[in-house]
């Protein structure tokens, strides 16, 4: 692989650099420190640590249970169990305090209506569900051993993991209050069963003159992040002190103040780094947060709760059963789609109706509006498996398992390029066609995967080692998250601090999760205060967030935090420049309408030659640092959003049915490429994950008992540096939005369109398909009528 | 013969101080009270004594963000009882100078079309460390050497490129024929 860098289309100092993190030095050398390093019990001397009770079924109710033995464990310091006053004054919740981003209280969290968590309930709704009692111990081990001291009378029900089965009358009922027939009632935030319905699709099929159905089916992936969920709760006489990894303090610090009855004031929410969250837990809503917060309170000691690798297992992609149908005119134009998708929420409704419908909805506008008649209905379900909630572009990659499918396989009918296809009907309300950011990406993948020389008629390309066929595919995907869509979380925050020596302090605060977003803004900052002649090296941005110090950190979801924050922030410098301005005018006895600022230097307009340093400026005057405070909502202009493909190139192993991608090609038109080497390290990043969903990422649970068979990294299959393939990073700037920047969120959309583009890159080197990933070699056989 | 000698040893762990020299310096622990025999060295090296570089993620030798050196070699302290480290060398990633030059290159990788070495950050004091206990092994390694000898880390923000380069780079900036194959 020869590396193509971008080039930028506007020039600019800092941003969209090819440079090293700001925090580089610090991870590489193993100083930053995470939760559970922050946590240690050689810090918090009096600390316990607590273990939650799990359910062995994949479907109980816990009938009786008696704790006495493991209370009477040495070193066991508090057991509470459902059973207890305390807990049961707990009200229903559900991981989705939320209206989809940003905090919310009780009573507006997203999904309300589908309230169907117990913080530590008597019914267990999947294998491994946290249930009927907690311990707090001196050590781990006690807790674990209490634990098993646990006499528990269980209740063993029947259980179902397929969402058909579980719609079917007579399958057993999970929520019954809830959900009587196990599929999701009326969905107020999302609409109707039937979610879009514009035109006529009926009539759009019936004036086709081609029509291809399909079905894709996606799995439960799970996030798999390596800091495991972890927190230490201190609830000190009315002062509740939480550390954790989860992503937003924020609503981390609502969601306890209102779970249990403490003004906001009384909980500090503190998040150091995080080892990676792809979307885990969503919200800062776990239930492990209550519990372990009233065993603080029941021993008066700071108590630690941490999930061992198994335990993490906890949250996944919700797995969805997608049927698409495609209607079009011979010369490749599409007169209607429909889609219909069946998800299997897991024990709890969680965020499955956001997946399900949000994403599609979204998809409507920006990428099928040209189409002009779309269905679209969706049905979520709950079963006994692993519940679902958010994961590295939620949604999407469902959807476009199914949306590339049917593209490839229309223009496969009709004999088209499937490039030619796309370009001929997708695109945003508010752009014409072909679009030009989808042009662009489409091109760019091709010249990159040497389509024009690699594709061929399906199954029909040359044998290499008398078994091995190659093929090449791609799918493609509108990129989301530009500043308009981000409309639900109101208010971005900031404050810039200039000190009299022009060091900079930047308090925009956001968890730092790895994403890159803490390097984008300081290169965004150094970038708006060039004026004052600094450079990232003399800014400070805080790593750690801290409800009782900093700002309203801007939650880290939707791949968006980069460009919303670094937007405010060019606000914000405007005004340093004003006040600083004002300053010098005092000092140099002027209006400061005759003064401007460059290179760190006050001069006159009138008279360049005569200035003084912004230095000088404090030094000489009040000696104040200016402190700029600065909220903006996001930009509301629709701007449509860019686009987003991965092209594939594959070989199968027609004998063993063995897929190994030879190389892969991520494209993303970013509107502004904020940092590159972070934007290169997010599009080659995410093909581990991406990779993983589509050929080895699958949980697998024991039929007969439901149980979840490989709750661990053995055999759960994540991808080492051995497995990975070339990736071809490549960076655009074609579309635009609005701003100072004009850039688009990337980092969940690198994985959205990998599985489709390894299935139909698949489909080109055999000419069978395969429906449902992860692609594993039985599959492959079967599809060749081999197995 | 490898066996018998650590059934020994564990033995003699019962009675006589466990002696691990960590990061230049011996440490006796008193069995009982400092070190169990259950215990594992990644528990020894983060909960009794703090070195919190390597992390313990999945605890059953799968993701390699335990590793540390032991006489030079890659090991993963999750999969390691503490008193197996019993006159041994421990070399954790707060042992390294800082200047080392795998330190430098996992934090200065920027090569355009490889992304950083690094993102969220945790799994990259094991990937150093396995890294230092490839080119102690092979100070010059091939591209396919690099993948093999780190295929037992695991980085689930996906950085494999850039570690790949980074590695390449510390052995240019290493080895007088570094980078040459």
């Amino acid at each position: 692989m020869k590396p193509r860098p971008y080039t930028p289309r506007v020039a600019r100092k800092f941003i969209g650099a090819y440079r090293p993190r700001i925090d580089a030095l610090e991870k590489a050398s193993g100083k930053v420190q995470f939760v559970d390093d922050i946590t240690l019990k050689s810090r918090f001397p009096g600390m316990l640590y607590a273990k939650v009770l799990r359910s062995p079924y994949a479907h109980a109710r816990i009938k009786s249970i008696d704790a006495g033995e493991a209370e009477r464990l040495p070193g066991v310091k508090a057991v509470l169990t459902c059973n207890d006053p305390e807990v049961k004054a707990l009200k229903p919740t559900s991981a989705g305090w939320t209206d989809g981003v940003d905090t919310v209280s009780y009573e507006r969290m997203m999904w309300r209506h589908y309230r169907d968590r117990r913080v530590l309930g008597d019914h267990a709704c999947w294998a491994t569900d946290e249930v009927g009692a907690v311990v707090a111990a001196e050590s781990e081990q006690i807790a674990e051993e209490a634990l098993r001291l646990i006499k528990v009378d269980w209740e063993i029900l029947p259980f179902v993991l397929d969402p058909i089965e579980a719609m079917k009358p007579g399958a057993p009922v999970i929520h019954p209050e809830i959900a009587p027939r196990n599929i999701l009632p009326k969905d107020t935030v999302g609409g109707k069963d039937v979610f879009v319905d514009k035109g006529d699709a009926d009539k759009g099929f019936a004036e086709a003159e081609v029509v291809v159905e399909a079905t894709s089916i996606h799995h439960n992936a799970t996030q798999a992040s390596l800091d495991n969920w972890c927190c230490l709760v201190d609830w000190k006489s009315d002062k509740l002190t939480v550390m954790s990894n989860s992503y937003e303090a924020d609503q981390t610090r609502m969601h306890i103040s209102q779970m249990l009855d403490l003004p906001i004031n009384k909980v500090r929410v503190i998040s150091s780094y995080v080892g990676g969250q792809f979307g885990r837990g969503d919200t800062g809503d776990q239930p492990f947060f209550l519990f372990t917060a009233l065993l603080s309170r029941k021993t008066g000691r700071p108590v630690k709760f941490r999930h061992s690798r198994r335990e993490s297992f906890h949250d996944s992609r919700q797995p969805a059963i997608y049927t698409g149908k495609v209607g079009a005119k011979k010369d490749g134009t599409i007169t209607s789609m429909y889609f219909k998708s069946i998800g299997n929420s897991g024990a709890y409704a969680d965020h499955t109706m956001f997946a399900l419908k949000f994403a599609p909805t979204e998809i409507t506008e920006v990428a099928l509006a040209h189409i002009p008649n779309v269905r679209m209905e969706s049905y979520g379900v709950y079963t006994n498996k692993l519940p679902a909630c958010m994961m590295r572009g939620v949604g999407n990659s469902q959807f476009n398992l199914i949306f590339g499918h049917v593209v490839d396989m229309l223009a496969e009918k009709l004999g088209m390029d499937p490039i030619d296809l796309a370009l001929k009907n997708f695109g945003h309300e508010w752009g014409g066609l072909p679009d030009k950011s989808l042009t662009a990406v489409l091109r760019e993948g091709a010249k990159r995967i040497d389509w024009r020389a690699k594709r061929h008629k399906p199954g029909a390309g040359p044998v290499f080692d008398r078994v091995k066929k190659r093929g090449v595919g791609f799918s493609f995907h509108p990129a989301w998250h530009a500043e308009w869509q981000e409309a639900r979380r109101g208010e971005i925050r900031i404050r810039i601090t200039v000190n009299p020596d022009c060091s900079v302090v930047l308090d925009a605060p956001t968890v730092e999760t790895g994403t890159g977003s803490n390097t984008c803004n300081v290169l965004g900052c150094a970038e708006a205060l060039g004026f004052l002649g600094i450079g990232p090296g003399d800014i400070v941005w805080p790593h750690t967030v801290d409800t009782e110090t900093s700002l309203k950190d801007c939650v880290q979801t939707d791949s968006a935090v980069s460009y919303l924050q670094s937007e405010v922030t060019a606000l914000a410098a405007l005004e340093v420049k004003k006040r600083l301005l004002e300053k010098a005018a005092k000092l140099m006895k002027t209006g400061p309408e005759d003064l401007d600022i460059s290179g760190g230097r006050v001069y006159r307009k009138s008279a360049p030659a005569k200035g003084m340093t912004v230095q000088d400026v404090f030094r000489k005057g009040d000696m104040l640092p200016i402190v700029v405070e600065m909220g903006r909502p996001p930009a509301p202009q629709k701007t449509g959003v860019p686009y987003i493909a991965n092209f594939a190139e594959v070989e199968v192993d027609t004998a063993t049915g063995r897929v190994q991608v030879l190389k892969l090609v991520v494209l993303n038109d970013c509107g502004t490429v904020m940092y590159a080497s972070g934007a290169e390290a997010q599009q080659i990043g995410g093909q581990v994950m991406g990779l993983g969903e589509a050929l080895t990422e699958e949980i697998i649970y024991d039929a007969p008992t439901g149980v979840p068979l490989n709750f661990n990294w053995i055999d759960y299959k994540i991808a080492t540096m051995a497995d990975m393939p070339d990736v071809e990073p490549a960076l655009l700037e074609v579309w635009r939005g609005a701003g100072e920047y004009g850039a688009c969120g990337i980092g969940e959309g690198t994985l959205t369109c990998t599985p489709r583009a390894v299935l139909n890159a698949v489909y080109n080197a055999i000419g069978a398909r395969i429906d449902d990933i992860p692609l594993k070699p039985e599959k492959i056989l079967k599809a060749l009528g081999k197995a | 013969m490898m066996a018998k000698a650590s059934k020994q040893q564990t033995r003699e762990a019962k009675s006589a101080p466990v002696k691990i020299k960590i990061n230049g310096q011996w440490h006796e622990f008193e069995p009982g009270r400092d070190i169990e025999p259950s215990m594992t060295l990644s528990f020894l090296l983060r909960e009794k004594l703090g070195y919190t570089g390597l992390k313990v993620a999945c605890d059953e030798g799968a993701c390699g963000a335990c590793t540390v050196l032991m006489d030079g070699k890659a090991v993963l302290s999750c999969m390691k009882l503490a008193v197996e480290a019993h006159g041994h060398e421990i070399l954790t990633i707060e042992g390294l100078p800082g200047d080392d030059p795998v330190i430098k290159a996992f934090a200065e990788q920027c090569e355009p079309g490889y992304g950083t070495a690094l993102q969220c950050g945790f799994c990259t004091p094991g990937f150093v460390m396995a890294a230092k206990g490839l080119l102690n092994e092979k100070p010059n390694p091939t591209p396919g050497e690099i993948k093999e000898g780190l295929s037992g880390n695991i980085c689930r923000c996906g950085c494999y490129s850039g570690i790949a380069r980074a590695v390449q780079h510390a052995c240019e900036r290493t080895s007088p024929e570094g980078g040459k194959k």
